[in-house]
């Protein structure tokens, strides 16, 4: 609780919470907010913003507005999903190889490592293209099931860390069992690793997701951030001045990502407070300048 | 030395299971690999052709397991077949073109950032809480989280298109013939510029925010305040007492963000037309060309596992307790 | 004779979240040339923050409040930065609580000798390596290792190493936070018979901090005791271990078993540390302490002269009734 009582009362987190909820919001309600169906002609080719399509139309004479209203949902959805999946595996590999040592320890820190060293966009593209156009569930399931890696190596040493504490070693030798240990113990010990490292992931999948799209690799007829990019480079919007079409998914993941990175980063500095640059520094950052003044009067 | 012995037989499983991979996904899709791989491109071939395609990728009617040991044979010998939009042309020269373009992009651009980020981070700790730290620090963050592909967009919008300022796609001057002139080199460098920062604020937080945090743990540490102690100056406690020793994690981090940068400089070459490896896997994945994106997917992994080993040399370097074994660290 | 430092009313805070902790209250103490001067307490109590404020170590978020330093009479809190780094290690060296860790792990030795003697005026390495090798071999480890790097040494001899390098400039005054405490006992004797040696032979003042009371009657020629950020006894060391007069002295050298004498039950001090988020009106060890009486409660006692030192407390232990007692 103390936990959630710091968030907000930091600056960025309090913003990137703003963001996010504008857009989780404008998600849910998209259908009754957006004044057209995304996928249908309701106006002219590539008309730029006006009254009447406030962030114009693309060359198939779609409603951006509409569109991007839409789109958050599944590019939101798909993070999301891809992120939960992404963390749940991190977590569990990352928990037993650094609770149980030994052969399993041996064995998940392997897998980690190599999936590690192998690229993962190609890998990505690999999947991607042999399965064909692909869905946002699958494209969240491929993201999410590669993606673990490095979120697992960092819970294991975090978990090996507090083995070493009291607590854990006091309730293994009152004969606890491991998985009381494991999730009354060590969970709520990891939990600000856990959510930074989930919201690392929805930033990443929702960027990942983008660039698959943006590529031609998913279903060019769901609409999402990553589809809209798509459509708009491959009717060299740019190139025909309708900067809207290109701009318009461009700001909208951006700035669900820069609500999610500054939430992330508010999450960091209340989980290591070494890290903060807060009040109490500026704090003593004017003291000391009062001092210096008065030594010198 | 038995230290390099144990990564380089790790590098080599990994390299493994990456060709694994590329054998198994054709064959776990439902219906003849062959034609999910070649296609419609199968019927202008020659029976030779089929056969030899068959041979690289182990299409054979061998048991399953002979198949494998037959690509992966392949793959050791480097013949990742032929490919089939530039049929005959073998895939690994086409890589090889591109390559060059990409290693100095990716190269350039990693090392930009590297020093550029490091120098950043390091400066946000030593004047942490100041205005500058308050800013810098989340708003590389929020650039991070930025996919590539809009920083890319962007910039080919503003700079190229309406500035007008770097050219809009491309390696260099097609008009200029390829050589070692002063006129095609400085083509290629103005190529290169937007193609380089894009990459370079991409990937500046990846080492801004490890550089920072490490620097302030370590400000706490005992040798820190003795070099203070000792009256040293404060650029010499920055520089050699905290910096060199705040480093290490990030020549760690640096081979880890290799995999990012790849990523990023795919797409930064789909959207500049880089003649680079990623352009062509670009082109590969249009035309669905498999053996062209697979030998990809296996050249980023052998680069990957390259930038390990550099990764690995140069910890050993900075770091003399590896170097001489009996360390406690 | 005038002092080499006179620690005048140092009030250290740490600024927090919270708040600030005033870590560090109205200490006073002053050291003579050659004089080891002692400082013990309880963990926590502030001895650490008052040695790094000598050479003015601090970081944030540790602030000087208020008080002065002086050192051969002059003010140290006024010196600039460029004053700083000349009297660091010139004049006052410092050997760290976890001298283990003090030394720059990716640093040879020898470099961490030269870039301190050449910050403060050798100019060749010829010169600095000559300086290195007396200097290693004073401390008993031989010269042609300095081209190591300190993973290579052990415990013990790194921090001879740190030792060495606090002797390179011949510093009037070195700091020690506690040098031995990350040592096995045997190895600590040696180092502070080694220390012991130096500090008669080159003349040098110590400001020596311990948690181990039985070393400080051997080496420190006067005893600060600090509870909770204050002073609470100054006497000369042997005369205050003997016969304490602050109760709280007086708890402290009952928890520690005499290496020499006859083992004594071990009785400590009941309760717990001072929370310095909560510091009373009156004595901070009142909750504590045996003898606390109302008085004690309301007004908060003065560091005053008594007997041979200074000692603050309402109702000080006499020396004829301990006398008494340990007949
Ligand atoms: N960075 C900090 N922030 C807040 N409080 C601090 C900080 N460092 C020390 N303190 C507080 O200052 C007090 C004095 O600490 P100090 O390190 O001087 O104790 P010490 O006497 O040296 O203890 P020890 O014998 O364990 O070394 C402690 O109560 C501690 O809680
Ligand atoms: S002043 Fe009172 S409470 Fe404080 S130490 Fe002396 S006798 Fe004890
Ligand atoms: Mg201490």
């Amino acid at each position: 609780m103390l936990f959630f009582k710091l968030l907000l009362k930091n600056r960025q987190a309090l913003i990137g919470l703003a963001i996010l909820s504008i857009f989780i919001l404008s998600a849910l309600f998209a259908p009754l907010l957006a004044p057209h169906d995304p996928k249908r002609r309701v106006g002219g080719i590539h008309q730029p913003p006006s009254a009447e399509h406030i962030l114009g139309t693309t060359r198939l004479g779609r409603d951006i507005y509409s569109q991007v209203l839409h789109a958050g949902r599944i590019s939101i959805a798909v993070g999301l999903a891809a992120g939960l999946i992404t963390t749940i595996i991190a977590v569990v590999t990352g928990l037993s190889a650094g609770y149980f040592g030994g052969r399993i320890d041996d064995v998940i820190t392997f897998c980690t490592n190599v999936i590690l060293v192998i690229p993962q966009l190609p890998l990505l593209i690999v999947l991607a293209a042999f399965i064909g156009q692909v869905s946002p569930f699958l494209i969240a399931m491929i993201i999410g099931f590669t993606s673990w890696a490095w979120g697992s190596r960092v819970i294991r040493s975090q978990t090996m860390a507090l083995r070493q504490k009291e607590f854990i070693h006091s309730a293994e030798l009152m004969g606890e069992a491991s998985w009381r240990i494991i999730t009354v113990e060590l969970l709520p010990n990891l939990i600000s690793i856990i959510g930074s490292g989930f919201i690392g992931a929805v930033i990443y999948s929702i960027m990942t997701q983008a660039t698959l799209e943006f590529i031609g690799l998913g279903d060019p007829s769901s609409v999402s951030w990553g589809t809209m990019l798509y459509h708009a480079q491959t009717s060299s919007a740019m190139w025909v001045g309708a900067w809207w079409d290109i701009l318009v998914p461009c700001v909208a993941i951006s700035l669900f990502g820069a609500g999610l990175a500054l939430l992330n980063f508010a999450v960091d500095e209340i989980a290591n407070p070494k890290l903060r640059a807060n009040s109490a520094m500026r704090r003593w950052k004017k003291m000391q300048k009062q001092i210096a003044r008065e030594s010198q009067a | 030395m038995r230290f390099f012995l144990r990564r380089l037989s790790f590098y080599l499983v990994a390299l493994i299971v990456a060709a694994s991979i590329n054998f198994f996904l054709p064959r776990i899709m439902p219906g003849d690999p062959l034609q999910i791989m070649f296609g419609q491109q199968m019927a202008r071939m020659t029976p030779e052709t089929v056969d030899a395609l068959r041979a690289t990728y182990g299409f054979t009617d061998e048991p399953l397991i002979q198949q494998y040991f037959q690509y992966l044979g392949s793959v050791a010998r480097w013949d990742l077949g032929l490919s089939v939009r530039e049929f005959p042309k073998p895939v690994s020269e086409i890589l090889r073109e591109g390559l060059i373009w990409t290693v100095v992009l990716v190269g350039s651009s990693t090392l930009i950032a590297f020093t550029l980020g490091s120098f950043l981070g390091l400066l946000a700790s030593w004047f942490r809480g100041s205005w500058y730290d308050s800013i810098a620090t989340p708003l590389s963050l929020v650039m991070q989280s930025i996919p590539s592909v809009v920083i890319c967009l962007t910039a080919l919008f503003i700079f190229a298109l309406g500035l007008g300022w770097f050219p809009t796609g491309y390696g260099y001057d097609p008009q200029l013939d390829p050589g070692w002139n002063l006129e095609f080199i400085s083509s290629v460098a103005h190529h290169a510029v937007l193609p380089v920062l894009t990459l370079v604020v991409f990937q500046m937080a990846a080492f801004m925010i490890p550089m920072r945090a490490n620097m302030i743990n370590l400000l706490g540490e005992d040798y820190i305040t003795m070099g203070r102690a000792k009256g040293l100056s404060s650029s010499r406690v920055l520089f050699q007492y905290g910096a060199r020793n705040a480093l290490l994690p990030s020549v760690t981090t640096l081979a880890m963000a290799l995999g990012f940068v790849v990523g990023g400089s795919f797409i930064t070459e789909v959207v500049f037309n880089y003649p680079g490896i990623g352009y062509i896997m670009f082109q590969a994945i249009l035309s669905r060309d498999y053996p062209l994106i697979q030998g990809h997917m296996l050249i980023f992994t052998m680069v990957m596992l390259i930038a390990n080993l550099i990764a690995d040399l140069l910890y050993v370097i900075l770091d003399p307790r590896v170097r001489t074994g009996s360390g406690d660290a | 004779m005038s002092a080499l430092l006179e620690v005048k009313n140092l009030c250290v805070d740490y600024i927090t979240d919270q708040g600030s902790v005033r870590a560090a209250n109205n200490v006073s103490f002053s050291i003579q040339p050659g004089e080891v001067f002692g400082l013990a307490g309880e963990s926590g109590c502030g001895k650490s923050t008052v040695a790094f404020a000598v050479p003015r170590l601090h970081n944030p978020p540790a602030l000087i409040s208020s008080g002065e330093i002086l050192f051969e009479g002059e003010n140290i809190l006024h010196f600039n930065q460029q004053q700083l780094q000349a009297y660091r290690w010139a004049k006052v060296s410092m050997v760290f609580q976890s001298a283990m860790n003090s030394l720059n792990p990716v640093l040879r030795v020898e470099k961490q000798f030269a870039d301190m003697l050449m910050a403060h005026g050798y100019e060749s390495m010829k010169a600095c390596r000559a300086r290195t090798g007396e200097l290693l071999d004073m401390v008993g480890i031989h010269p042609s290792r300095m081209r190591d790097y300190p993973h290579q040494f052990s415990g013990g001899m790194r921090q001879r190493i740190v030792i060495a390098i606090a002797l390179a400039l011949r510093p009037k005054l070195m700091i020690m936070d506690e040098p031995t405490t990350a040592l096995d006992v045997v190895v600590q004797r040696e180092i502070l018979q080694q220390i012991n040696d130096l500090q008669r032979e080159l003349g040098f003042s110590v400001l020596f901090i311990t948690h181990d009371l039985s070393l400080m009657a051997e080496f420190a020629d006067r005893l600060g005791v600090m509870y909770a950020g204050q002073l609470v006894e100054v006497r000369p060391s042997q005369e205050l271990l003997r016969q304490p007069i602050h109760p709280y002295s007086h708890g402290l050298t009952q928890s520690f078993p005499s290496i020499r004498g006859p083992i004594q039950k071990l009785t400590g001090i009941p309760g717990n540390p001072l929370d310095l988020t909560k510091v009373p009106d009156g004595c901070r060890f009142a909750e504590r302490c045996f003898k606390a009486t109302d008085l004690c409660r309301e007004q908060e006692p003065q560091l005053i002269p008594h007997a041979t030192g200074h000692v603050a407390c309402h109702h000080p232990i006499s020396i004829a009734q301990q006398e008494m007692s340990h007949e």
